[in-house]
């Protein structure tokens, strides 16, 4: 049997006995509430439309209305918003309406506003709404020109921006959202996926099935048919959620999705595949050194503090992605999933930088795998208490 | 054949094995035996390079075991221990594959285990919905189901019931039968007495005796006498220099004397006078043969 068939078997169970678990089963349903719960609920508590009923009292209230809703309605705009005037006679009986909450508002003379005292949401989005439609009729009545071209003044950014680092400066935002959202991802990721080879391979140990194992396997082998098996559920899991929330969204509308950078994507791939292989590593060396649960929650805890500091380290990389700790932590292997992934994703990592990055990121993974084999093959056997890292180290000792 | 070359392995201060040699023959059983802590488990773990020796070689067939020689090989370890949630047919099948079997093979195979064991109706079941004796049953079937040449047993029989001890040792006298090579630890010396031909004991990690039941027997300086006598006293029998030791079990007296001594002289010291009713004289028993190897 070649190393490959070995690992390919080891690979296949994980993945056809975990996919039939319980807790799985759980983690995959409830995702999918999650997801669907996001693109839903806002279908059920936001009604597209904005409507308004505004009293009116007086004169020189429909140019004030005019200029509000042509503001609000610019192209571009998804939400039609839509007021409903209704006249009065007097102040006193605009007033009580109001009180009465039969109109949201009401705009006196073109000059005022009378909003109850506690007007909420509707109560201060209609104000701002009208505000800037006065603030539209005296700059057209300043400026003597027409409507139209001061609405289109008013919603239009009118100074150019260009990035010296030759980014196209509208994908900011989308390459926010990538940064932000891909750094959050890999993140769960690591954690989640690396506490579940943690569990997997204590478990291993703590029903001993592992003697049996090792009796036909490599330890290397058969750490590395979990991370890969562990790894590819968590994959297409991943991967199966995004694609549903994709159809969700095409078939919901609910969300404006951005057009996502394509070489972003790819690098939170090629992120995701070294972070996730370094964490399941280190987490798998450590499942080794203990034989029970409550033991691991303490092996684990210095690589969950690096995992969180990287992660932190890349949110301030977000803001500042040529700062010197951007830089330096792009090099070192543990930050470099977190740190590297956003700074690309602004355009603000040299190419040699990256090369470098990926190039000590492979080399340790492939020092750790044989530290972590050793470490596993020491550990495995040891039952009872907590074993140390050297210890483990020292009785496998070639 | 399995041969253990003159093994070394040190934990620290501690020496685990201090060249420790011995083989084991094809179609045979070697009932390996020592008193706790000397080693056994540590040499039979170097078998499947569980143990990274420090000195020595482990060869099958003049060969050093390598990943392909452990794929013929099955392991019961001293903690048995199975996957728990894991169906039974899945988890023999698994683990037949994982010695190199295909799919189709290790179906079969696992079948033919399950209805030898009487376990085909359990073979849905989760492992830990079966009792303790069935699950040592799917434990056996799981060393044996590749068909190994070679087979490794870690005190197979401890925590088996009557029942459980039969079908152990039925199921290794057939492996033997077929041409496989069994080893096996136990501390139940009558019945490594009663199922070995072979036998090594290991006393703080050194093999310090090794051979064929019969032929170490044979071999062994001393005769058994056992006595039993109307008058209690054997003192004067103490006194004789082939005597090594004589002890009282309330009933019978068993005297251990050095072969080559005049028996004469000890059959002379006994009043015959109708006071004997029960004269044995054989060869030690391996419990004796431990006893002396261990203590030497």
């Amino acid at each position: 049997m070649t190393s490959w068939q070995a690992i390919r078997l080891i690979m296949g169970r994980e993945v056809r006995e975990r996919s039939r678990s319980g807790p799985f089963i759980v983690s995959v349903v409830m995702t999918l509430l999650f997801v669907a719960a996001i693109l839903f609920l806002p279908l059920i508590f936001a009604d597209d439309d904005v409507h308004y009923q505004l009293g009116v009292v007086g004169e020189g209230n429909q140019a004030v209305i005019d200029a509000a809703l042509a503001l609000a309605n610019h192209p571009g705009r998804e939400v039609t918003t839509s007021v409903e005037v209704i006249p009065f006679a007097s102040r006193d009986a605009a007033e009580k309406a109001a009180d009465r909450e039969e109109v949201d508002g009401v705009l006196m003379d073109g000059r005022e506003i009378v909003v109850r005292g506690a007007g909420g949401e509707a109560g201060n989005a209609l104000e701002a709404l009208l505000q800037r439609g006065a603030r539209s009729v005296q700059i057209e009545n300043l400026v003597a020109s027409g409507a139209e071209e001061v609405v289109s003044i008013l919603t239009s950014a009118p100074l150019g921006v260009r990035s010296l680092s030759g980014a196209d400066p509208d994908d900011n935002q989308e390459r926010s959202l990538i940064a932000f959202g891909g750094l959050f991802l890999l993140y769960m990721a690591v954690l989640l996926y690396g506490s579940l080879i943690l569990t997997g391979v204590t478990e291993e140990k703590t029903n001993r099935v592992v003697e049996v194992l090792l009796s036909a396997f490599e330890p290397w082998q058969l750490l590395a048919g979990k991370i890969l098996g562990i790894g590819l559920l968590g994959l297409s899991q991943f991967v199966g959620t995004v694609v549903i929330a994709m159809v969700g969204i095409e078939l919901t509308a609910a969300v404006d999705l951005p057009e996502v950078p394509v070489d972003s994507m790819l690098m939170l791939l090629l992120w995701f595949i070294l972070g996730y292989s370094l964490f399941a590593v280190m987490f798998g060396a450590a499942g080794a050194l203990v034989s029970r649960a409550e033991d691991a929650q303490t092996v684990v805890a210095p690589i969950s503090l690096v995992a969180v500091a990287g992660f932190f380290i890349a949110i301030q990389a977000v803001n500042n992605p040529t700062s010197t700790l951007s830089v330096v932590t792009t090099f070192i292997p543990v930050t470099a999933p977190f740190v590297a992934p956003v700074r690309f994703a602004f355009q603000a990592v040299p190419i040699w930088q990256l090369g470098v990055s990926v190039a000590v990121m492979m080399l340790t993974i492939v020092v750790m795998t044989r530290l972590a084999g050793r470490i596993y093959l020491g550990g495995l056997l040891r039952f009872g208490s907590k074993v140390g890292v050297r210890e483990a180290f020292r009785s496998a000792e070639l | 054949m399995l041969e253990l070359n003159r093994l070394v392995k040190r934990y620290g201060e501690v020496q685990a094995l201090d060249e420790c040699s011995f083989r084991v023959e094809r179609g045979r059983m070697l009932g390996f035996l020592g008193p706790n802590g000397a080693g056994k488990t540590t040499a039979m773990r170097s078998v499947f390079n569980l143990v990274r020796l420090d000195e020595g070689s482990v060869c099958w067939r003049g060969e050093p075991v390598g990943q392909t020689e452990r794929m013929r090989f099955g392991y019961m370890p001293e903690q048995r221990g199975l996957y728990p949630k894991m169906r039974v047919g899945r988890q023999l099948a698994y683990l037949g594959r994982t010695h190199g079997m295909t799919k189709g093979q290790a179906t079969v195979a696992t079948d033919r285990w399950l209805e030898e064991l009487g376990l085909s109706d359990r073979s849905n079941d989760p492992l830990e919905k079966l009792s303790h004796g069935n699950q040592q049953r799917v434990q056996l079937a799981a060393a044996l189901i590749h068909e190994p040449q070679l087979l490794v047993l870690d005190e197979p029989f401890s925590g088996l019931d009557l029942f459980g001890v039969e079908t152990m040792g039925n199921v290794l006298r057939a492996r033997a039968a077929a041409g496989a090579a069994v080893v096996f630890s136990s501390h139940q010396l009558d019945m490594v007495e009663d199922l070995c031909q072979d036998v090594a004991i290991i006393n703080r990690g050194r093999v310090v005796m090794a051979g064929e039941v019969r032929q170490l027997k044979n071999d062994s300086p001393y005769w058994v006498i056992e006595l039993e006598m109307r008058a209690t006293d054997s003192d004067s029998l103490r006194e004789l220099d082939s005597v090594v030791s004589v002890e009282f079990n309330g009933y019978r007296h068993r005297v251990v004397a050095r072969k080559g001594g005049d028996l004469s002289d000890l059959v002379a010291r006994l009043d015959l006078g109708g006071n004997v009713r029960h004269f044995t004289f054989s060869a030690p028993s391996l419990s004796e043969l431990f006893r002396e190897a261990v203590t030497r």
